[in-house]
């Protein structure tokens, strides 16, 4: 990143706790004032909003015009792959010029332009490999993956996205399951670079951009070693799926499976550990999800009673789980808890209540009365994940 | 921890801009020593909630004839009832202005409740058929009963999911707006999509106007104007004929939400209209040129995307507190 975007977005991090301080009332507007004034941020920051709105047309604006120039020459493939690249190219050089100026760094543009530029060299480089007949189907897979990944770390490196960072790290796990052993390189690999990026998170010589990059690099990690160890992915052969031409598949020993059941029930357990014991919420959050994995798992395997019984058990478990969390934080002097509390803190919960908002309504809001069968039917507690609905039979 | 910041409230507290106790306060917050989990509680609330209602599904189809339809209906009732009684108890007094929830378990309570109580009365209209061949409106019921519950309570997720379950009951889908406005009779469908979301706005005006719970209008707007657009634009890119006569209103309405949200400072209301705007213009350059071939209205599709975006940076410029 160049160094004047890293001191803006210091500046910017320091801004945005200010605000946080304001909104929580724990400091004055003149205090505020002050500290703006001491962190001066030349760049214009819209809200999300606006960001979303602009690399959505900024979007529409690359790709129409790849349209229109694609079938005003209809190129053959190398044809369309050097097109791809020429588009690609021109989006990296407008990336580069919208990054340089305050006004137009962080409206949405600029990401938006990355995204596309790496995106079509990617898969120019993809349409060009396939016309390349000298190199056999599965080398040009993995040099397309490989690249692949190099371009997004080296676009993430440079612009600072941690989204160009999942897609690197994506990119390059699809590339280990190519490669003999895929199962023991997703769970080393995914070791070795998890330990790398815990050691970035705090590190205060990187940009913030690049400490978020290496908790994407972090969670993608952690996902990976529990795919590669989860049992049912043992089971079904999951990696083997990502390589077709892979050899034939053999049946792993009891001893291996054994391993793998243990590791699906030990593995979410630690990472909730590792996230309660480094209070990171990221952690605590991936540690209650691969819980729920591992929970689903087992009742893939174990039978341990009815759906229906393991869904009130569990929901109920929740639930309590929960209320008695919740509670017991707001009982104790101070609501804090081993440096934990259900206060809001200095957050900014706006978008926490708008994602509430819309779950809710995505998930339970019933079926529409015309889209379902003309006869009576009844579907529980709501849509599709239960409700006063009206679709399926009864 | 966040290193910048730690470094800059060091700073800060050296230049005298923070006290010492302010300084010590968010100090502990930037280096993770305290660390809030409202997010995780309730993301594990609404999980809880979702298993629950779905266990509860799911046990009622497996069951129904080995317990019989009244024990079924009654302890569903039974439990939707223990809900709605911790609710009414915990709840603090009604008031037309926005009121903090009790706790971060209030509103999931009161949506495991209600859906609950829908669940038992589509179980009841199902079984011991009370609306006859008018049983979708139980669909109708249970979205006032959401809206009253979401006024009493200042719930905004229940007034989100009595927004939808209307929608739903004259047969528009909010999560599958597209397909839904293509099921059935489209053309009605349209109109019904329309006319939600004309009454939508018009309850977010009230809302601001009378001040009555004037926090709700963001989700009357937007509901609203998610369905008034979705009816406008299906019109246009779906209908074959006639759809420039929907091309029209819907290039008015989107007109008149942009100047109206740059006025009033609504970004959400701007970019909806912008892209339902966008999205009409496309299907008329689409359907103005023959030869789709050339790669020309991609072009002007293009250049209209760049006139859309030179339109967001100067609504941005002018908007209100944005």
């Amino acid at each position: 990143m160049r160094p004047e975007s890293i001191a803006w977005e210091r500046a910017a991090a320091v801004r945005a706790a200010a605000d946080g301080w304001r909104r929580a009332e724990a400091i004055g507007a003149p205090t505020h004032e002050a500290i703006r004034n001491a962190y001066s941020d030349p760049c214009i920051t819209p809200s999300a909003v606006w960001r979303a709105l602009t690399a959505v047309m900024v979007t529409a604006v690359v790709l129409c015009t790849f349209g229109a120039f694609a079938l005003a020459i209809r190129p053959r493939e190398i044809g369309l792959g050097l097109l791809l690249w020429l588009f690609g190219a021109a989006c990296v050089v407008a990336t580069e010029l919208l990054e340089v100026s305050p006004r137009f760094a962080r409206r949405g543009a600029a990401g938006a332009a990355a995204f596309w530029g790496i995106l079509l060299f990617v898969g120019g480089l993809g349409l060009l490999l396939r016309e390349i007949l000298a190199i056999p189907g599965e080398d040009a897979l993995r040099l397309f993956l490989l690249t692949g990944a190099l371009t997004w770390a080296a676009a993430c490196w440079r612009w600072g996205s941690p989204l160009f960072a999942g897609l690197s790290v994506a990119s390059f796990f699809v590339l280990l399951a190519q490669m003999p052993f895929g199962r023991v390189l997703w769970i080393v690999v995914g070791v070795v670079l998890a330990g790398v990026a815990a050691r970035c998170l705090d590190d205060g010589a990187l940009a913030p951009s690049h400490r978020r990059a290496a908790m994407v690099v972090l969670l993608a990690a952690v996902a990976a070693i529990y795919v590669a160890l989860n049992i049912y992915s043992l089971d079904h052969h999951l990696l083997q799926t990502l390589r077709p031409s892979a050899p034939q598949r053999v049946v792993p020993s009891v001893i291996v499976f054994a391993g793998a059941a243990a590791a699906t029930a030990v593995l979410p357990i630690a990472v909730l550990a590792w996230g309660w014991r480094s209070r990171r919420t990221a952690l605590l959050d991936a540690g209650i999800v691969l819980v729920a994995l591992s929970l689903v798992t087992l009742r893939y395997y174990v039978h341990l009673a009815p759906l229906w019984a393991v869904l009130l058990v569990s929901g109920a478990a929740l639930v309590a789980l929960a209320l008695a969390v919740e509670r017991a934080l707001r009982r104790v002097p101070d609501g804090e808890q081993a440096g934990f509390t259900t206060e809001a803190l200095f957050s900014d919960d706006r978008g926490q209540k708008v994602l509430q908002v819309v779950a809710v309504a995505g998930t339970f809001t019933p079926a529409a009365a015309a889209a379902a069968p003309a006869e009576r039917s009844f579907v529980p507690g709501g849509g599709a994940s239960g409700g006063a609905g009206a679709s399926g039979k009864f | 921890m966040n290193p910048d910041v730690v470094a800059g409230i060091a700073r800060l507290r050296r230049e005298g801009i923070l006290s010492t106790e302010q300084a010590a306060l968010f100090s502990r917050v930037a280096r993770r020593e305290l660390v809030s989990i409202r997010v995780e509680i309730r993301g594990l609330l609404y999980l809880g909630v979702l298993l629950l209602t779905s266990g509860v599904g799911i046990f009622v189809v497996e069951h129904h004839a080995d317990i019989g339809r009244s024990a079924i209906a009654g302890s569903i009732a039974v439990a939707s009832a223990a809900c709605l009684a911790w609710v009414i108890r915990t709840a603090p007094p009604f008031s037309w202005d926005g009121v903090e929830s009790p706790n971060v378990a209030f509103d999931y309570v009161l949506l495991l409740g209600l859906l609950l109580f829908a669940s038992d009365l589509a179980y009841v209209e199902a079984q011991f058929t009370l609306l006859g061949p008018r049983w979708v409106h139980h669909l109708l019921v249970v979205a006032s009963l959401y809206v009253i519950a979401a006024y009493r309570w200042d719930s905004r997720v229940m007034l989100s999911l009595g927004l939808s379950t209307l929608a739903a009951w004259r047969g528009v889908s909010v999560s599958e707006m597209a397909r839904s406005l293509e099921a059935g009779d489209a053309g009605e469908l349209r109109v019904n999509a329309v006319v939600l979301g004309l009454l939508y706005v018009i309850a977010a005006v009230l809302s601001i106007r009378l001040d009555r719970k004037a926090h709700f209008e963001e989700i009357f707007g937007n509901a609203g104007l998610l369905f008034l657009f979705g009816g406008l634009v299906s019109g246009v890119v779906l209908s074959e004929l006639g759809w420039g006569i929907w091309l029209v209103a819907l290039l008015v309405v989107a007109a008149v939400v942009m100047w109206i949200a740059s006025r009033v400072g609504r970004p959400a209301y701007f970019a909806e209209a912008v892209l339902a705007a966008y999205a009409g213009l496309v299907r008329l350059l689409v359907a103005s040129f023959g030869d789709q071939s050339t790669g020309v209205p991609l072009l002007l599709a293009a250049l209209l995307g760049v006139g859309a975006l030179v339109l967001v940076f100067a609504a941005y410029r002018r908007m209100p507190g944005r």
